[in-house]
């Protein structure tokens, strides 16, 4: 086949599938827009991604027996996990002795982490704080009664070029947000079905408390309640990642801040999913948490965006707001225009299903990534299929890098702020 | 609603010898149109209150009226006298040093409400010529200056690429779309909405009525009204006048076809279609009964290096290119 053949054919019968003409042209028009030549290889290095040495061989670094003694448990399994992962991904092929190189020691963590300063708000602030909740300029009411604490979020984020290595450094305040849908089952939005709907709220309040899984839920009353404590780890993302144009963040539940409304985003009439009362809260809790943290809207992305499955090397693990997702309306750019970089930076792929439910401007966005990896492939002269296992073993090694210096942490002083 | 219906859109082909002005509401498409031309009548107290009463667009310019878009034409017949063009060839008219003017009266009376400010607007520019394509670029920069001025956020698309993108949804925004204007045919080769190929022909509707009009000694505006009124181009000519547009539409035909053939011939990097692409015809021009057939007995003569599917006319050949570039403004920005 041709190369580039296969591709344009499937952009020609998937635009077909779109009815409306308008939608089909910017369909066409995003993912045909030309795109940037290759860089040469040299250049490509240094831009696209770096994570320090690459080897040419597909295996997985191994982890430093030092540093190993000190994983927690749960990190250790999902490094074995990455490693099967690994192993699995290249297919038919015997898995060769680790190599003897052992990485240099990586450098102690510096004795104080640093985030991005916050922006200055002048016209947001904390109005009243009560035992039961905070209230803030814009409006928004925070209840806090069942805010809890899990462990202290700190995570170093990888530099998409090597000359931002010397600035990387640890940080404790979130650099994006991931928004979810609490999937959970919705009655009719009814005055007459008041009793269940409240019961249906504190069903998803008292699960995402015990579970540590939200930084903040959004009911569909347009109440916003805190889960986790800001400053703390929620466990809300999963195997996943993100990049902005300077850092790469991997596994976000350290490195990003979990909104989840209370909405079902599978069902089939998901296209008003939000409440008016939830996209106005949506809103204001967004205006005070991007403003306190400075977070860009570029970071500010779904959790279907974001989900990754190592195992495969597919991404849309998870599924929530694949589609309609009210970006404009909560004051946002339309991030589903953005490549994904598990695809763009690290050659994921994906599922059928997930690409058919999802949104518009995300199929353009896959299609865009897969044809950048695919000139990307060409510029250097291989087939995509072999650069694609060369960007999965690159994020093999970036997720085995975050597990070292975790485990490094683990030795050194504690950071302050 | 979806996003593109909560902000205004505006399409706009701006042809040498008709402006076209595309709206969307609620789903259906809606357009206006004015005659990008002007006649100029002596000026006189009388003229000039009977035109503001009867509410005919005009200017006054020192000893003269110019009365400007769709009665113009009335008044040329009326005055005896002929029409002027602020444009020709597809470009800003030099002879005319009111052309921008013209162009912006003409323009504002088409917008109405919607040019006090906000929205998008995309307009039609011919793509360069086949010899030289610099008088593009002064006059693509003239019509920004003008539009910027309704405060609209600006963007400007290749007039044959309009035509694709307002006609061949069914091809997935493939094929070669033309359309044969007043001054100049615009030719355009796209792919899944992306322009590959395209060019201008300074030979259209105008080489036609003027050449006919030097052959038969009548004037270019009566021979264009009788061309819209009553030419048929199937090689049966009741009188001069008819035979010379068959003779001159057949020029304009194989000119176009010639050009084609050659610039698609030594392009470098046509994609691989995979299959025969549709041409659709558009543009004043193309209205006589029995052009398509023409244009398709013609084209299917010469050893056209690309394969065609079918020859098509556009069910609405006056709209295609404003179409083309409201969908452009409704995707695009």
């Amino acid at each position: 086949m041709a190369p580039g053949k296969r591709p344009r054919a499937d952009i020609d019968q998937r635009a077909r599938r779109i009815r409306d003409p308008i939608k089909r042209l910017r369909f066409l028009r995003r993912v045909m827009r030309p795109r940037p030549a290759p860089v040469p290889e040299a250049a490509a290095r240094q831009y696209q991604f770096y994570v320090g040495d690459c080897d040419t061989d597909d295996r997985p670094a191994p982890v430093p027996e030092a540093a190993a003694r000190q994983i927690p448990l749960s990190l250790l399994m999902g490094g074995l996990f990455l490693v099967f992962a690994g192993m699995v991904s290249v297919a038919g092929r015997v898995p060769a002795p680790l190599p003897a190189r052992v990485p240099a020691p990586l450098p102690a963590p510096t004795a104080r982490p640093v985030a991005a300063p916050p922006q200055e708000a002048p016209r947001l602030w904390l109005v009243e704080k009560t035992a039961g909740g905070e209230l803030y300029s814009n409006g928004l009411r925070v209840e806090t009664q069942r805010a809890t604490s899990t462990r202290p979020r700190l995570y170093r984020a990888l530099p998409r070029s090597s000359a931002q290595d010397r600035d990387r450094r640890w940080r404790t305040l979130p650099a994006g947000i991931v928004f979810h849908a609490s999937e959970s089952e919705l009655a009719s939005f009814e005055p007459e079905r008041n009793g269940l709907l409240k019961r249906q709220v504190l069903g998803l309040l008292e699960y995402a408390q015990r579970h540590g899984l939200y930084h903040y839920v959004v009911d569909r009353f347009g109440r916003v309640h805190r889960i986790v404590e800001e400053s703390d780890v929620a466990d809300h993302a999963g195997h996943s990642l993100w990049a902005d144009t300077g850092w790469i963040y991997l596994n976000l539940n350290a490195s990003f801040l979990g909104v989840a409304f209370e909405a079902q985003t599978e069902a089939a009439a998901a296209h008003s999913a939000l409440s008016p009362a939830q996209a106005h809260a949506g809103k204001i809790l967004l205006e005070i948490l991007r403003g306190k943290y400075a977070i860009a809207p570029e970071n500010c992305v779904t959790h279907a965006q974001v989900s990754v499955n190592p195992q495969n090397f597919r991404i849309g693990f998870h599924a929530d707001w694949a589609r309609h997702f009210p970006f404009r309306p909560l004051g946002l750019p339309d991030n589903y225009r953005r490549p994904p970089p598990s695809v763009a930076l690290f050659g994921f792929g994906y599922e059928p299903a997930f690409f058919d439910s999802a949104d518009l401007e995300l199929q353009a966005s896959l299609l865009g990534a897969d044809e950048q990896v695919r000139q990307e492939a060409a510029g250097r002269s291989m087939p995509p299929a072999r650069w694609r296992q060369i960007l999965h073993r690159r994020y093999r090694e970036a997720s085995f890098q975050t597990i070292r210096e975790r485990a490094a942490l683990t030795e050194a002083p504690a950071p302050q702020e | 609603m979806s996003d593109t219906e909560r902000e205004p859109c505006l399409g706009l082909d701006i042809g040498t010898s008709r402006i076209v002005l595309a709206r969307r509401a609620q789903g259906k498409f809606d357009f206006q149109a004015q005659l990008n031309a002007f006649v100029s009548i002596p000026f006189s107290k009388l003229t000039h209150k009977v035109l503001k009463k009867e509410g005919v667009p005009h200017k006054v310019r020192g000893p003269e009226i110019l009365i400007y878009g769709n009665e113009s034409d009335r008044f040329a017949e009326l005055f005896h006298v002929e029409t002027r063009r602020p444009m020709l060839h597809g470009v800003l008219n030099p002879g005319e040093p009111d052309n921008l003017e013209l162009l912006r009266q003409i323009v504002a009376g088409l917008l109405g409400s919607d040019g006090k400010g906000g929205g998008k607007l995309c307009y039609s520019l011919p793509a360069a010529r086949l010899v030289s394509g610099e008088e593009v670029k002064y006059h693509d920069a003239a019509l920004r200056h003008v539009l910027a001025e309704f405060g609209f956020e600006l963007r400007s698309i290749d007039e044959g690429l309009a035509v694709v993108l307002g006609e061949l949804e069914a091809s997935n925004y493939t094929g070669i779309g033309i359309s044969c204007g007043g001054g100049m045919c615009n030719v355009c080769l796209a792919y899944l909405s992306v322009p590959v190929l395209s060019f201008s022909l300074p030979k259209a509707g105008d080489y036609v009525d003027a050449t006919t009009a030097t052959a038969t000694g009548e004037g270019a505006t009566r021979v264009r009204l009788i061309k819209e009124r009553s030419f048929v181009l199937n090689g049966r000519a009741p009188d001069k006048v008819h035979r010379a547009l068959t003779v001159y539409y057949e020029d304009m035909i194989r000119s176009l076809i010639g050009a084609m053939r050659e610039a698609f011939s030594e392009a470098r990097r046509l994609p691989r279609l995979d299959r025969p692409v549709p041409v659709v015809l558009s543009g004043g021009s193309v209205l006589p009964e029995g052009f398509r057939e023409r244009f398709e007995g013609v084209l299917k003569e010469s050893s056209f290096p690309v394969a065609i599917s079918e020859v098509v006319l556009s069910p609405d050949p006056l709209h295609s290119t404003a179409r083309g570039a409201l969908m452009a403004a409704l995707t695009d920005m």
